[in-house]
């Protein structure tokens, strides 16, 4: 009983740590900032389908021992397979890009020194942590620090904003101006929650836990219980910055503009706390992330992995992150902009959902793969509705914003 | 003749069987299913004779020419299991064989020793 308490209590921690971070803080921002809480709606919705996701993808591990890579692979073949490999890949390296960015910026805010030369510094950390930390000290020591970031609760509280307007973002409207950047943020929220990354590190932890079919009351809880919690979150800042930045007529095209979201909300320790928790949030992404990309490898192709491996008995796992780390800093290094990065990156993260998504709701209908535990078709419809939105609101939005800049 | 009918005594190759993880004798996974191979013979039928591994035979089955240019650059071939060291095929396919003395460990090995084994902590 006690345990099944410590596991739930983890799972929720966990999720708090592992949502948030520079996609969900920038786009959230973003459109608080310029909209204030007219963009609720698809925080709300990104966080629904990303329940759904992320329950099915702990659901397929618990009941067919697979995970998403390679149940993907068996099921539909390795020239299929090859598809999402690279699609995903893409848009996850350049999310991996975007967390090191993340990290970098925190120091930024932080030291005052420009976030270029901290890119080869917290990439070399993250790398440490990842070469000789356990899953379980990953898990555990990022979620506990990434508690840091129910600051942006506390701001939201603190603002003492309009209840009723901000339940009347919750419903999706027509914007009154500038409808290609609302749409835009929009599709770049969805994207920043429903990043693929986090299903397929969820259903990799749920092997390496050794999930069965006992553990699916717990997976249901914990997923909805986690992911609101961090789509809550989510909406915090977006109230936070709809709040304070809005009615300034302040945009936040720019990175260094970011910290205002606390420092105007929260004062003196407002920078302070906006760069610890960009920095811890990154940090845990960045770690995810770089497991993430190895995992898909290894287990699309059948290598041993586990990041409770030593790294000379999984040479291409290691070698998987250690080069994935190594080239996103490079890419931050060069100084590209990392908030326009993220926001680009989570809009082509909402584009290529379907590349993925689509099978693996075929999977989740199989019946030799989920026996009698298959999708309801309520979980099928939200999915769905979600992707092909995101995907629709991508394809027409991302030339437009981009013909635009 | 009879019906389509899956039953627990049958295997589909393709579903069933390519793509599939291997595991070798001491269950250490080595690799999946890339490819599977037919014999063909005189007055007899067809038999299942070889699984096929390696970045080859995932190159042709993308396209055949890409598998005869990594197979060029590479210089290698693919590496073929006899379907009779299979010893059991369910969740993954589990062979009788070591997976040191195949091929399917060269570019991990090679990895481990050339590059993770001269980082500090490993």
């Amino acid at each position: 009983m006690l345990k099944k308490f410590f596991q739930v209590a983890l799972g929720i921690v966990t999720s708090v740590g592992g949502f948030l971070e520079i996609g969900s803080i920038a786009t959230a921002a973003q459109a608080g900032a310029a909209f204030r809480f007219e963009l609720g709606w698809a925080v709300a919705l990104g966080t629904i389908c990303l329940i759904f996701l992320v329950e099915m993808s702990g659901r397929l591990a618990a009941v067919s021992k697979r995970t998403i890579a390679g149940a993907m692979r068996e099921r539909f073949g390795f020239t299929f397979f090859v598809v999402p490999l690279i699609g995903i890949g893409i848009v996850t390296f350049l999310t991996l890009a975007s967390e090191i960015g993340g990290m970098a910026l925190a120091l930024q805010y932080a030291t005052g020194v420009r976030f270029q030369l901290w890119a080869l510094p917290v990439a070399f950390v993250a790398w440490l942590l990842l070469w000789k930390a356990t899953f379980g000290v990953i898990e555990k020591g990022v979620s506990l620090l990434g508690l840091v970031t129910l600051c942006f609760l506390v701001a939201a509280v603190k603002q003492h904003p309009s209840v009723t307007l901000i339940a009347h973002g919750l419903i999706p409207s027509i914007p009154a101006s500038d409808a290609t950047h609302y749409w835009f943020i929009a599709v770049s929220i969805l994207g920043a929650s429903i990043t693929p990354y986090l299903f397929l590190f969820y259903s990799s932890g749920a092997i390496e836990d050794k999930w069965s079919v006992k553990d699916l009351p717990v997976n249901r809880f914990v997923a909805a219980s986690g992911m609101t919690f961090g789509g809550g979150l989510s909406l915090a800042v977006l109230i936070v910055a709809g709040a304070v930045l809005f009615p300034r007529g302040i945009s936040l095209d720019r990175a260094e503009q970011l910290p205002l979201v606390l420092s105007l909300s929260l004062g003196r320790w407002g920078v302070a706390l906006f760069a610890a928790s960009l920095g811890i949030a990154c940090l845990g992404a960045t770690l995810e992330i770089g497991l993430a990309l190895a995992y898909q490898l290894a287990q699309g192709f059948g290598w041993r992995w586990s990041q409770d491996l030593k790294g000379s008995e999984a040479s291409r796992f290691t070698m998987v992150y250690t080069v994935a780390i190594l080239l996103a800093a490079l890419l931050i290094l060069t100084g590209i902009d990392p908030l326009k990065l993220t926001v680009l990156t989570m809009a082509f993260t909402a584009a290529s959902l379907p590349l993925v998504i689509v099978p693996f709701l075929f999977l989740m209908n199989d019946k030799r793969y989920l026996k009698e535990h298959t999708n309801g078709w309520f979980s099928n419809a939200v999915v769905i509705f979600s992707i092909v939105l995101a995907f629709v609101l991508a394809v027409v939005s991302i030339p437009l914003e981009l013909a635009g800049s | 003749m009879t019906m389509g009918e899956y039953s627990p005594t049958t295997l589909d190759l393709v579903r069933d069987v390519l793509d599939t993880q291997m595991l070798d004798e001491l269950r250490d996974p080595m690799g999946r299913v890339d490819g599977l191979v037919l014999e063909l013979r005189d007055g007899a039928p067809p038999r299942l004779a070889f699984i096929e591994m390696g970045g080859v035979v995932l190159a042709r089955r993308i396209h055949p020419r890409l598998g005869a240019w990594l197979a060029r650059v590479r210089g290698v071939t693919p590496f073929r299991i006899p379907w009779e060291r299979v010893r059991n095929v369910g969740l993954d396919v589990e062979v009788d064989i070591c997976r040191d003395d195949t091929p399917a460990m060269t570019i991990e090995c090679w990895l481990r020793d050339h590059i993770v084994r001269h980082i500090p902590g490993s």
